[in-house]
């Protein structure tokens, strides 16, 4: 998938989702300080689970889109998700012919994930975990 | 040296001197301006002869403070000197013929900023289009584009649209 000369580790190429993680939360985009993402949603109401139990329930994502003609990268969408749903990704070869070209849906955006690296080793002279 | 003692320094050179955010700094009158940071720079204590850089600040009612970084290559201490203006006053002495390269600082802070640097060479716009009368860093500049398109941020989860029957929720920036 990606071309060219191999990129450092931690490369800011391109936002990657992940939809299963996403809770709706509107963190990035109320965060984004370029105002370059853009989420829809619906509610819809969950089955109670047992016969004690009452319904319940929760968002699902109707649209998730990054405008990368407006992102300036700096990663505070990343950042600031509690849940990990947005990743980095090195992929930086996305030109397109127009300023809507640069517009991601959540589509493209979960395509991206493929090229999310793996995170990077623990490193043994770290911190110890709380 | 110590950010202390650059301040005491300043104080002994120019009547005044403290540490802001860990620098020394110094507020000087505007008649004083010229005279102070010629003084800084010609200190052999202090040896800040080094020009980093001049910048404008917008402190709305308190008018327009401009703001010399100096530095030392020998001490390695930096040197803040500020100077205020009223809104309605926006002028303020060049330091170009202090330092030749705060000339370029001043026609790109007189650009958009507006304040005035009397005894400038040459105050040619920089950066805007020709016929730009507006001045894209004060408080009362409009960013049209955050007019013309609402914030993605307003969208409630579980929404597409805002509520028109909520508060809305101001966006960044517009909280004040």
């Amino acid at each position: 998938m990606s071309s060219g000369p191999p990129v450092p580790p931690r490369s800011r190429g391109v936002i990657a989702l992940l939809e299963e993680n996403c809770t709706v939360c509107m963190l990035c985009a109320r965060e984004c300080p370029d105002w370059c993402i853009v989420i829809e949603s619906h509610t819809e109401d969950l089955p109670p689970l047992g016969p004690r139990g009452r319904p319940r329930s929760r968002n699902v994502l109707d649209r998730f889109d990054i405008d990368f003609s407006l992102c300036m990268y700096c990663g505070i969408c990343v950042e600031v998700c509690p849940f990990d749903a947005l990743f980095w990704s090195p992929e930086h070869s996305y030109a397109g012919d127009g300023p809507t070209a640069l517009v991601h849906e959540r589509e493209q955006l979960r395509d991206w994930m493929a090229s999310v690296p793996p995170p990077p080793a623990e490193d043994p002279a770290g911190a110890p975990p709380d | 040296m110590t950010p202390e003692g650059v301040a005491g320094r300043l104080a002994a050179l120019l009547g005044a001197g403290t540490v802001v955010s860990g620098t020394a700094t110094v507020d000087v009158e505007r008649t004083r301006w010229v005279d102070a940071v010629t003084t800084v720079r010609d200190d052999a204590e202090l040896d800040a002869r080094f020009f980093d850089v001049l910048l404008g600040v917008d402190l709305l009612d308190e008018g327009f403070e401009v703001v010399v970084r100096l530095w030392s290559l020998t001490g390695r201490h930096a040197v803040h000197l500020r100077t205020r203006c009223p809104r309605d006053d926006a002028r303020v002495p060049s330091l170009a013929a202090v330092f030749a390269g705060a000339a370029w600082h001043e026609r790109e802070t007189a650009e958009m900023l507006g304040v005035a640097f009397e005894g400038h060479p040459g105050l040619t716009p920089l950066l805007l289009p020709t016929g730009f009368v507006e001045r894209p860093l004060r408080k009362e500049f409009v960013l049209a584009r955050r007019e013309e398109k609402a914030w993605p941020g307003a969208v409630e989860p579980g929404e597409s649209t805002p509520n028109p029957r909520r508060q809305p929720l101001g966006a960044p920036g517009r909280r004040r």
